[in-house]
């Protein structure tokens, strides 16, 4: 029992501080103080009720069908474009003022912009998720490419490499890290994306979900919702963690310090 | 034959200066010849070894090998590192096939051509461990492993056992003399330690610094195959103590200026 908990300490303290800010929020909410606070035991029912609902099975459908058509590519594209940036002088003069100010832009004020561009449809969430993890990908892999040892390029190129196979050997597996902190950082942010362009658009996926039961004072559904994107945003990095651990043996554990750049 | 001619080396400086690391340097090494270049540090040593490697280039003079100059790297060439330089995320076999992958062999093949080198240095069982998981002599063991997988007629090697501990060091030297004297090699050896250079080597090249030119060319007439005995030897500890007192006088003030 003794060696159970030492072995799980930071587990069992995590559930322990949840529980406490729980039973916090069950009296608040038994006494009735305000209306934005339920008692966690009636947004517990409404979870039940609400993830199993058509309407929400729908939107969260709807969601990551955007997700899956927008990250990949994102990921993609990021890379491509970041070890250029890494590797070559000219592109990173050229792009890195480009990357920099979508990095620091309140990307919610470009959403309106991106509906004038594609239309209140599929489209305009799309590129809000690419906006949002495109140059965060850039910037971590232009960084691992940038931080490549020398010694060992050199090395490489003492044994006869050529161009394509030092970026193909030596570049790209040691900038692997960095790129996977950039992913994994785009995952989440490709679910805040996506919830936030269709928070604008108001009608579909789990962002318009959201919106429409907030606009019905629904408080608990909504916080059922809220509660299943947070619990989304998290499988999704912890997964992207997942596969980091199994493609990266020699690293020795992830995390996000290693991140060249977070981003808001 | 290797043949190093008039070779100098000057670096701008941020001043707006120059800076001459090197300067008509000139000598040459004999097939199968093992040739140590001993220097204090600054000398120009592993920037000249850069320049037999073909990854940098002298300023003038030029550098021939068998009567054709340089312009790049090669397959006659393989360098070893002072600091080991394996891939960290590859396994020891893909770092002992990695000079083979980049002359064209697919990674499957390398990794086979790889083993029986491997074993040559001792590693058989270490195979599938990663570099990490090594200590620093068995990394420079995975160094000299890929360096003779490629199968190359000259070895250089920029004071490949600098970075390890003194016992580690010397069981190094006495593998890597077993090994040249079964593969007769041309060895281009740089090193600051006297005794690993007498030790190991035919010839001796001392070199000045500020700028680096040829101080002298030593013969070590000991005879092969060494062993341990040698190092007692009244020529060891002559050729030793000459090499002292040749070096510790430029070792006067390591902060001079360099000369205009």
């Amino acid at each position: 029992m003794h060696n159970f908990y030492l072995r799980n300490k930071n587990r069992i303290l995590a559930g322990i501080g949840l529980l406490i800010g729980l039973a916090i929020w069950e009296v608040i909410g038994r006494l009735g103080l305000s209306p934005a606070f339920p008692p966690v035991t009636d947004v517990l029912g409404a979870v039940v009720e609400v993830w199993t609902s058509s309407r929400f099975l729908d939107a969260l459908k709807e969601s990551m069908i955007s997700v899956a058509l927008a990250l990949p590519p994102s990921i993609v594209f990021g890379v491509i474009v970041g070890v250029l940036m890494g590797r070559y002088r000219a592109v990173e003069w050229a792009l890195d003022p480009l990357v920099n100010v979508f990095l620091s832009l309140p990307l919610v004020a470009l959403i309106p912009v991106l509906f004038l561009i594609f239309g209140l449809g599929r489209g305009s969430i799309l590129a809000t998720i690419v906006i949002y993890t495109f140059f965060i990908v850039v910037v971590n892999t232009a960084v691992g490419v940038q931080t490549t040892d020398e010694r060992v390029v050199e090395m490489a190129r003492s044994f006869g490499a050529n161009e394509r196979q030092i970026v193909r050997r030596v570049v790209l597996p040691s900038a692997l890290p960095l790129m996977f902190a950039g992913v994994r950082i785009a995952a989440g942010r490709a679910v805040r994306g996506v919830i936030i362009a269709e928070q604008v658009i108001g009608l579909i996926g789990l962002g318009g979900l959201v919106q429409r039961l907030g606009g019905a004072f629904a408080v608990e559904n909504l916080y059922a919702v809220i509660l299943f994107v947070g619990l989304l945003g998290l499988v999704t990095m912890e997964s992207v963690a997942f596969a980091e651990r199994r493609a990266l043996p020699w690293v020795a554990s992830p995390d996000d310090s290693g991140a060249a750049l977070q981003g808001a | 034959m290797i043949e190093i001619k008039e070779i100098g080396r000057t670096f701008n400086t941020r001043d707006g200066g120059t800076f001459e690391a090197l300067k008509d340097v000139t000598f040459s090494v004999k097939d199968k010849e093992f040739f140590s270049i001993i220097g204090p540090s600054g000398c120009g040593k592993t920037t000249l070894l850069k320049m037999a490697a073909g990854l940098t280039r002298p300023t003038t003079g030029s550098i021939l090998i068998d009567g054709e100059a340089i312009t790049g790297p090669g397959d006659d060439r393989a360098m070893v590192f002072q600091s080991f330089v394996l891939l960290p995320w590859a396994d020891v076999l893909t770092n002992v096939g990695f000079g083979l992958e980049m002359r064209g062999m697919s990674r499957r093949e390398s990794r086979e051509a790889a083993r029986p080198f491997l074993d040559r240095v001792g590693l058989t069982r270490f195979a599938e461990h990663y570099p990490h998981e090594l200590s620093g002599g068995m990394q420079q063991r995975v160094g000299l492993a890929r360096a003779l997988a490629v199968a190359p007629d000259i070895l250089l090697m920029d004071e490949p056992f600098g970075a390890l501990d003194a016992q580690t060091r010397q069981l190094m030297q006495e593998d890597l003399m077993r090994l040249w004297d079964s593969e007769q090699k041309t060895v281009i050896f740089v090193t600051h330690s006297m005794d690993e250079a007498a030790y190991l080597s035919d010839r001796v090249l001392v070199m000045n610094t500020h700028p680096g030119t040829v101080r002298e060319i030593l013969d070590v007439p000991l005879p092969r195959p060494r062993d341990e005995s040698v190092r007692r030897s009244s020529v060891f500890s002559e050729l030793t103590s000459h090499m002292w007192h040749e070096l510790r006088g430029m070792m006067g003030d390591p902060t001079a200026p360099a000369p205009e």
